[in-house]
């Protein structure tokens, strides 16, 4: 039986050293000021902050989606019992668990709603599109605020036990070493896995499909789902980046990881362009109108360039820049098509939401960029405070030898 | 070395990967093991009993076929409003068995899932023989079989081109793309074997056949290296694959407005069914054929073991996929949609669709449990009932969404004929003789491959 050599790390700086000590903080800070900033230039468009509350969805889903994306990749390991993982698991783990943050960071979106400022953020919440809308008014049983906030309590809640489990387990056998952690990691992927697919699809259903009330697609869970994963893979590669080139994990995270992921990456890529077609030539084809109603949307003034755009851009243009083998080992290569999937993932996103605020224009302005950093710095501040109480690597990770010398051929 | 166990093999410990091959095993057991198989001079009485069998339901379904060309397709139970019968529910049903072969031998061979390596082979002869089945059926469907080539888009003196517009089309060219890059798979596999049974041949025709088709293998360094390139080449060239063609043959369905037909998740949908129920069919093969031919040392319970999870997480997402139709159905508030689903569930064909519901959701929840999945009679009955309702799921589909559509005057119901049920029971016929004949003179297990994952050619 193969028996992997027992790592050597000694010289490796397995902890987040190097970031000064209030980084946390004063992202924080730089979060609650961006977001203070987003709300005021809302406030002075005087539309009950419409605008705001649409940037705010856009920038929320698109880091959600990143942390549900790693949630998949920790699951996903432990399903498959992966050993070629084992030292970017932990980086997933990490950002996994900032969907705690996010439940947080969901209480504007809930608090607008409540407000009923913005009743068309949900158009189903506005009693002029339900008395227009006979397949608006279906729909109440489902689309109600009270349902809808225990819903989304019930994902938070699934998805930040499903985080804090892998997480602790992982991060206690750093200290144990007992094997067995693997093991229960290993037969709670399953269930894991069933109540991840199920969350992340209704989820989607509920804070993106229903902006448009009328419209419904059944691909439109796994839409979000390959974007998310797309995202994720892309951020663990740049963050894996930015802890080299900090100075840690210098040793432990290897070419051969950059190149798994590249491909991971390449190949969810492909598959967000089979689910995207699969869903847009279905509508087109069979031309029915509460269907076509979305792309319609979507393929009229400034937007048609949008679903171009994302057509190269998230699509074709990626597919060739990863292909060859030299881009997915090369750091520097790899880098720049992840920060370019990153970017094409929060177009894909803008796209999902956008288009039903401002269906003639691209709004495209300073309040989202204030929305990306509010949600991006009090994200990542707390994903820096759980990145310190930890090791960057999962130390004593039974197959940690076997992701520390294996090699693609 | 100790002997491998079926304990060490069957291992769930994380600090180290099981071996994959029982026994003492090398290389030249391997190959005894494997070769013993299409050497031996006489077949076993059981093999002889079931060839026979196929051979005569074989004869039954090209006695059907000869029948239905000569008598044209009212001899079928198609008729208006279900245009649609038998032939396109075995044609999906069997394109849909080929899957579980590309997967193993195209997908785990990317993923570096070594274990692949015992099975890769007769799962792949098994996509081949499946897509030979599946082809069958839309050939004869067409009606005037004689002029199938205008299925071609070729010029023409008559101008006759087909519509480009219609996934019949498509579906012409997704299954043969797919059966041609399955076979160049299988066989480029196979050459380095090919060759080892010519070396082993004892025979004048045998030694003159097997080397034939070894193509002048030689087993040297530079041979070795293409031979690698060529094949992880093709292993990425069919991933693709195992994707787009039943995507494709979604499309037959979901491109139209047919409530129950009509739904965006049918692509990937119909993808995970269609492993799904290869991966069925892998077990179905390979519990008997490892007893009958004496490879329980390479296909061991770990493969089997790991197939079954395959069937169990298959299962799910079909699963999830009749779950996301029931609720879209709901919400997307179209009455039509609706009555579509609670007419499957309640309607003339509701034995079906519970007969499909039982077969494929609640059933393969059996392998949650380890005895089911380690025991092989018990995972025999669950694989075959999955194959019913993966029949059952196209029935089902087809059927029961055409029999009642929008125009309640319209609607009607569907009886199979005799020459349906002849001819998808005759289908089985000829998909179990080619893979008995495949059993019986090419290497059932790839010898190369399972070499390189004996623990002694392990560098470490």
């Amino acid at each position: 039986m193969p028996e992997y050599p027992t790592p050597n790390l000694d010289n490796d700086q397995v902890r987040l050293v190097g970031l000064p000590r209030g980084t946390s903080g004063v992202l924080m800070l730089i979060g609650l000021v961006a977001l203070a900033i987003a709300v005021a230039l809302g406030w002075r468009r005087d539309d009950q902050l419409r605008a705001f509350s649409a940037s705010y969805l856009v920038n929320y889903t698109f880091f959600l989606s990143i942390a549900l994306g790693a949630l998949f990749f920790v699951a996903l390991q432990h399903l498959v019992r992966a050993g070629w993982s084992v030292t970017v698991r932990r980086s997933a783990e990490i950002l996994a668990t900032g969907v705690v943050y996010l439940a947080v960071l969901f209480l504007p979106i809930l608090a607008i709603m409540l407000l009923g400022w913005t009743s068309p953020y949900f158009k189903w919440l506005d009693p002029q599109t339900i008395a227009d809308s006979h397949l608006a008014r279906e729909k109440l049983v489902y689309l109600n605020l009270p349902f809808f906030t225990v819903r989304a309590v019930f994902y938070f809640l699934v998805w930040g036990l499903l985080a804090r489990f892998f997480f602790k387990q992982s991060t206690s056998q750093d200290t144990s070493g007992d094997p067995m952690l693997t093991r229960h990691m290993e037969k709670a992927a399953p269930v894991a896995m069933i109540l991840f697919g199920l969350t992340i699809t209704f989820a989607s259903f509920d804070w993106l499909m229903s902006l448009e009330p009328a419209w419904f697609s059944t691909i439109f869970g796994v839409y979000f789902f390959a974007g998310a994963v797309v995202g994720a893979l892309a951020a663990l590669i740049l963050l894996a980046l930015a802890l080299q080139a900090g100075g840690v994990v210098r040793r432990a995270i290897t070419v051969e990881h950059y190149h798994d992921l590249g491909k991971l990456l390449l190949g969810f890529v492909v598959f967000w362009g089979y689910i995207a077609f699969s869903q847009y030539m279905l509508v087109w084809y069979a031309n029915i109108p509460e269907e076509t109603v979305w792309y319609l949307a979507r393929q009229t003034g400034p937007w048609t360039w949008v679903s171009v755009g994302l057509l190269f851009g998230h699509l074709l243009i990626p597919f060739l820049g990863l292909l060859p083998r030299v881009v997915k080992r090369r750091k520097m290569l790899l880098g720049v098509w992840a920060t370019w999937m990153l970017v094409a993932h929060w177009v894909d996103i803008y796209w999902l939401v956008m288009p039903t605020f401002a269906p003639r224009h691209l709004p495209f302005g300073l309040l989202d960029i204030c929305c990306l950093a509010a949600v991006g710095c009090m994200f990542f501040a707390g994903v820096i405070r759980t990145a310190r109480r930890c090791a960057l690597i999962p130390l004593k990770d039974p197959r940690l030898g076997e992701s520390l010398t294996f090699e693609n051929f | 070395m100790p002997a491998i166990t079926h304990e060490d093999n069957m291992t769930q410990d994380p600090t180290r990967r099981a071996p994959l091959v029982l026994g003492e095993p090398d290389l030249a057991s391997v190959t005894e093991t494997v070769c013993r198989i299409a050497e031996r001079p006489g077949a076993t009485p059981a093999w002889y009993v079931a060839f026979v069998v196929s051979v005569a339901l074989t004869l039954i379904l090209f006695g059907s076929i000869g029948y239905l060309i000569i008598h044209g397709i009212g001899v079928l139970g198609n008729n208006s409003p279900v245009f649609w019968g038998f032939p396109i529910i075995n044609f999906v049903f069997w394109i849909g068995i080929g899957h579980a072969g590309t997967l193993i031998s195209a997908i785990l061979f990317l993923f570096r899932q070594k274990w692949r390596t015992s099975i890769n082979r007769f799962a792949e002869a098994m996509t081949i023989f499946a897509v030979a089945c599946a082809g069958i059926f839309p050939a004869v469907h067409v009606g005037r079989i004689w002029v199938i080539y205008w299925l071609a888009p070729y010029p023409n003196q008559m101008a006759l081109w087909p519509n480009f517009r219609s996934p019949l089309l498509w579906d012409v060219v997704a299954v043969s793309t797919y059966a041609t890059v399955s076979l160049l798979f299988w066989y480029l596999g196979m050459i380095p074997d090919l060759a080892t049974l010519r070396d082993r041949a004892t025979t004048k025709p045998r030694s003159i056949l097997y080397g034939l088709f070894a193509l002048g293998w030689r087993g040297s360094a530079s041979q070795w290296h293409r031979f690698e390139t060529a094949y992880l080449l093709l292993a990425a060239l069919a991933t693709p694959l195992v994707l787009s063609v039943h995507s494709v043959v979604s499309f037959d369905f979901a491109v139209a407005q047919l409530p129950g037909w009509h739904t965006t998740i049918f692509p990937p949908y119909f993808v995970a069914g269609a492993i799904f129920s290869g991966c069925a069919m892998v077990v179905t093969l390979a519990v008997p054929a490892r007893a009958i031919f004496g490879l329980k040392s390479l296909i061991t319970m770990r493969h089997l073991d790991n197939m079954n999870k395959l069937i169990l997480g298959t299962s799910m997402l079909v699963a999830y996929a009749y779950m996301v139709e029931w609720f879209m159905a709901w919400y997307g508030g179209n009455p039509k949609e609706i009555f579509a689903f609670v007419n499957r569930a309640l309607g003339p064909y509701a034995w079906g669709y519970w007969l499909m519901v039982l077969c494929n959701v609640v059933v393969p929840q059996l392998f949650w449990f380890k005895k089911w999945r380690t025991t092989p009679w018990l995972m025999l009955i669950v694989a075959i009932l999955v194959n019913v309702g993966m029949w059952m799921e196209r029935f089902v589909i087809i059927v029961a969404s055409l029999s009642r559509d929008f125009l309640p005057s319209s609607w009607g119901m569907f009886k199979p004929t005799s020459i349906d049920i002849l001819m998808m029971i005759g289908s089985f016929g000829l998909f179990f003789t080619l893979f008995l004949l495949f059993c019986r003179f090419l290497p059932v297990v790839a010898m190369a491959e399972v070499k390189a994952v004996l623990p002694t050619r392990d560098p470490r």
